[in-house]
């Protein structure tokens, strides 16, 4: 597939949290915030680029030839972790502001399903290293795309009146599922 | 243990850690590994067995358009089909098909859609159709016979007027022609591979 | 944590109060995944079950020896090194299974679930108290995810566990087998738990403990 329609696919047709339902726990408790949500978009890409680059590596030139594809799991969990503590170590030098914005949802980038699945995934569909680039930075962009289109549509929310029980996480859902809805149109295009 | 630093003792904690999994996986992995060959081996051959004709066994042959198996009898020393992946996108995600073909590639002898992500009750009717009460396999089943050349072409509204045209699937067009087109491409790949390499021998 | 904390609280809890995916919104990437069939949820669900007790068996064992700056990574080798095994079990013993669920399986290992209870609870309770915990968890989890399975199915299949129970004269809702289902489906569960757990809610009828 030609990279375009790699990265179009991983972004839109095929996104991340709205037809795979990765990277939901963050897409739920996201700040309620658009800048929030765009710098957490951000970060969030900024890891599964590296870790489409790492894993790989790690993945084709270490496991495959020493057949320890067993341990692909625990390698790629590991190399996630310190990857997300190198990114938040770098990102408390350079701006503090942002450190403080993203605040525990940075270390909890580690357990977000999208980048692990990220790596699984290229593993799964025997991406080419510069397919899994692509890739990963089409997971990203689409992870954030639907993380800022939640937000802003949450911003909006704090002016309406929801009934009662279904303040928070319920009409987050529900909003979830009238935009998973949208993005089903995109199906078809490539 | 607490007579140890901070530093040498979460090194070797650590150490003990990872040392306790990996000898748990090799474990596991040396137990598993033979099932799990197994397994694949036995959805492959029935993969392999529903679109090529009668056959005792099959030659895996590696070449530069992928692998192709070669179905053989044994009391006939001609082949008496090739099979092989062809693999695109469909309307909602990849597809994975198994074509089978006859020996010179001019007419297919079945196919099965292994993996697809299409859309349920109508991409998905490539593989099977609950609601068509004659045969719920029309669809794959019109493949068995098809000529491949000049292409498989799929007709929407009409009935198939051609041996190489096939009807597609009302509401799900675009998963119907991305099959044929998959099966059109890596036939034609498959096809140049053996034409520079010579007819498949026996 | 009080340490009279009878054990059947300790197992209770799980289920309902502090439900992983209905009070705490904890593993919704699988539950919302893989419950478009019953079955799915089910085998999900004792999946997620396994790698929690072996884990938090385990974790709850070494909790004197792990190091508190290492604690995380030493976790997490050990819960991957246990989703590995369930899912090379399900490759090799139920290969179906293994099919359907495809990546969801390995993806337990960042079910945060299971972390937060080896951080919560395994890390600082004996290994008892830590199963009877992640037992409770672990229900409490399949729960969850058989009911919104049986919804998902009856709707979008009309079926339970694969037996056809909606006649003829039932047109499938293909939208509950697909994301947006699955997400409308949730919110309305959690919603429908809100109202639940309100004490001013139909206090009349509801049986005090």
């Amino acid at each position: 597939m030609s990279y375009f329609l790699l990265f179009f696919s991983a972004a839109i047709v095929n996104n991340f949290v709205l037809s795979y339902f990765l990277g939901i726990c963050p897409f739920v408790g996201v700040s309620k915030k658009v800048s929030s949500a765009v710098s957490m978009g951000l970060a969030v890409t900024f890891v599964m680029l590296i870790t489409a680059v790492v894993t790989w590596l790690i993945y084709h030139l270490l496991l495959v030839p020493f057949e320890l594809e067993i341990l692909e799991y625990v390698s790629f969990i590991l190399v996630i972790a310190s990857l997300v503590q190198l990114v938040e170590m770098f990102i408390r030098k350079v701006s503090k502001p942002l450190y403080d914005t993203l605040g525990i949802f940075l270390p909890l980038i580690t357990t977000n399903c999208a980048i692990l699945g990220l790596a699984l995934f290229s593993v799964l569909r025997d991406y080419s290293f510069g397919e899994s680039v692509v890739f990963g930075l089409g997971a990203g962009a689409g992870f954030t795309l639907a993380l800022v289109i939640m937000a802003g549509i949450r911003e909006e929310l704090e002016l309406a009146p929801i009934p009662k029980y279904f303040q928070g996480a319920a009409i987050t859902m529900i909003v979830a599922g009238g935009l998973a809805l949208a993005f089903m149109g995109f199906a078809g295009m490539i | 243990m607490s007579k140890l630093s901070l530093p040498a003792r979460m090194i070797l904690v650590l150490t003990l850690i990872t040392v306790m999994s990996g000898g748990i996986l090799a474990g596991w992995d040396i137990y598993t590994k033979p099932k799990v060959a197994y397994h694949r081996e036995q959805a492959l051959k029935k993969a392999i067995g529903e679109v090529l004709p009668a056959h005792d066994s099959y030659e895996v042959r590696e070449t530069d358009a992928g692998t192709l198996y070669i179905g053989k009898r044994d009391s006939i020393e001609q082949p008496i089909g090739i099979a092989f992946m062809a693999i695109g996108s469909g309307f909602q995600g990849q597809l994975r098909i198994m074509v089978g073909l006859n020996p010179d590639l001019t007419q297919l002898t079945g196919i099965k859609v292994l993996e697809q992500i299409e859309t349920p009750g109508l991409g998905t009717k490539i593989v099977i159709d609950p609601s068509n009460k004659e045969n719920v396999y029309w669809f794959p089943d019109q493949f068995k016979g098809i000529q491949t050349s000049p292409e498989i072409v799929v007709v929407k509204n009409a009935k198939p007027s051609t041996n190489y045209e096939v009807q597609g699937i009302t509401g799900a067009t675009i998963s119907s022609i991305a099959v044929a087109n998959i099966l059109n491409a890596q036939i034609a790949t498959v096809q140049s591979i053996l034409e520079t390499s010579q007819k498949v021998e026996g | 944590m009080s340490t009279s904390t009878s054990l059947n609280t300790e197992f209770v809890k799980g289920l309902w109060k502090e439900n992983p995916v209905l009070a705490s919104l904890l593993g919704l990437c699988p539950t919302l995944a893989v419950t478009n069939a019953a079955m799915n949820g089910l085998a999900m669900g004792l999946a997620t079950t396994f790698v929690l007790l072996m884990s938090s068996m385990m974790i709850s064992a070494l909790r004197n020896f792990i190091p508190h700056q290492v604690r995380i990574a030493g976790y997490i080798v050990i819960i991957a090194t246990f989703v590995t095994v369930a899912d090379r079990f399900l490759a090799a013993f139920l290969p179906e299974i293994s099919a359907t669920l495809g990546p969801y399986i390995p993806l337990i290992v960042v079910n945060c679930l299971i972390l937060g209870r080896q951080e919560a609870f395994s890390s600082r309770n004996g290994i008892g108290r830590s199963l009877i915990d992640s037992l409770g968890m672990g229900l409490g989890f399949i729960f969850v995810l058989v009911v919104l399975g049986i919804i998902r199915e009856i709707l979008g299949s009309g079926s339970i566990f694969g037996f056809a129970v909606m006649g003829d004269w039932f047109t499938p809702w293909m939208v509950m087998i697909l994301p947006p289902g699955a997400f409308l489906t949730l919110g309305l569960l959690i919603a429908l738990a809100n109202w639940y757990n309100d004490p001013s809610s139909l206090s009349e009828i509801r049986i005090k403990q």
